[in-house]
């Protein structure tokens, strides 16, 4: 699973983006998820497989791999050694065919 | 004639910061060892400037209006981003810019054919080039800067003959734009193999990064051109080998060099292969091993 894939229209892009660059973006989000969503123009499946930390799903829909990296850190913990490894878990099991890890 | 006095390349995986305490000691001692000797020849060479070319890794541009090359012209870069300090487990650092070197750069290579980007504001830094910083005490050296984060993930990626291009116009731009007694170093910050937010985020092609390290010291530049393709950077680990991109852009401006390792190794936990190679910039190689 590669980049054969990549959607750059998908709006989730621009979460992820603006979730790495805002500290209080990332607090709303983690107060209120369904409120910063409501501001992207996500398609319907894309926002359900975010919703449901479904990364294979996007992936096939075609997010990038790199940012698909970055959004389970945002999710799982981005702490070198501790969080990372448990957001790189999680990811690797979703890809490798469970699909959703909420 | 201002002359490049060093060139190398490097990985910058965050764990070689982060994770490096809980490593096995051979593991650890190839990475000092390769990161040492890295620093102890860009002090040697008394260089002027560092240019640094490494992986933006989506970092400061969204991807629809995404550059190939992005120059950092601020006075001081100070990193890392926010966001990516706990990931990398490193200390904040500030490296000082040359804003004139990198205006120059930006009119130079535009003026050579080469579309970059250049930004006067501080661009967010990750392991891209906060890595290679600490390692090579590049922030304690004084050694002032000019990073160029370039697109080796987002399609349609610069393929190794583009960024072997690029590099020969940097080269040119080095010999015969910047002062004839300025001395340069080059770093291509980057690799080795690694598969980033993929289904094998923990593979590592060990037979990819040892037959890339042998080519890359060997100075065969015809040969790294048509063997390194970006099919085959993918298949070493998907979004993350092809930032061996950087490597080649430093390449293209030194021409053919014999270069040498410091060994290489591979540990889980950092998720990618690691060595690095210093090119001898004494030497010269027959012309025949050069790419015209």
């Amino acid at each position: 699973m590669g980049l054969e894939k990549f959607n750059p229209a998908l709006a989730i892009h621009d979460l992820i983006q603006d979730l790495k660059w805002s500290v209080a973006l990332r607090e709303e989000f983690a107060a209120s998820e369904a409120s910063v969503l409501d501001r992207y123009p996500l398609r319907a499946d894309e926002r359900h497989a975010i919703e449901t930390r479904n990364f294979l799903a996007l992936y096939d829909m075609g997010l990038h791999p790199y940012l698909g990296g970055q959004f389970a850190r945002l999710i799982f913990g981005n702490e070198a050694g501790k969080g990372a490894t448990i957001a790189v878990n999680k990811l690797v099991e979703s890809l490798q065919g469970k699909g959703s890890v909420a | 004639m201002a002359e490049i006095v060093f060139a190398a390349g490097a990985p910058h995986a965050p764990g070689l910061i982060g994770l490096l305490e809980a490593a096995p000691a051979d593991v650890k001692d190839v990475v000092t060892t390769t990161y040492r000797n890295l620093a102890d020849a860009i002090a040697l060479a008394k260089a002027d400037v560092l240019i640094v070319f490494a992986n933006d890794h989506l970092a400061n541009s969204r991807v629809r209006a995404y550059p190939d090359f992005l120059i950092g012209m601020a006075a001081e870069h100070r990193g890392p981003f926010e966001w990516f300090k706990p990931w990398i487990g490193c200390e904040d650092y500030t490296v000082k810019g040359s804003p004139e070197i990198a205006a120059a750069l930006f009119n130079g290579m535009t003026r050579r054919g080469i579309r970059m980007f250049a930004q006067n504001e501080n661009l967010k830094f990750d392991d891209n080039i906060s890595v290679p910083v600490l390692l090579t005490n590049i922030a304690g050296s004084g050694i002032p800067m000019v990073p160029i984060l370039q697109n080796c993930t987002v399609p349609p990626i610069p393929d190794q003959h583009r960024c072997y291009a690029v590099g020969k116009a940097l080269g040119d731009f080095i010999r015969n734009d910047l002062p004839s007694d300025m001395r340069v170093a080059l770093l291509g910050s980057g690799g080795l193999s690694h598969e980033p937010g993929g289904a094998r985020y923990y593979f590592i092609d060990e037979a990819f990064d040892r037959w890339f390290l042998d080519l890359a010291a060997s100075g065969d530049h015809e040969r790294l051109l048509n063997e390194l393709t970006l099919e085959k950077m993918e298949a070493a680990g998907s979004g993350g080998t092809a930032e061996l991109l950087a490597w080649v852009v430093v390449l293209g401006a030194i021409g053919s060099k014999p270069g040498k390792s410091f060994g290489y190794t591979v540990h889980k936990d950092f998720k990618c292969g690691i060595g690095g190679v210093l090119w001898d910039m004494n030497a010269n190689l027959p012309k025949q091993r050069a790419v015209a």
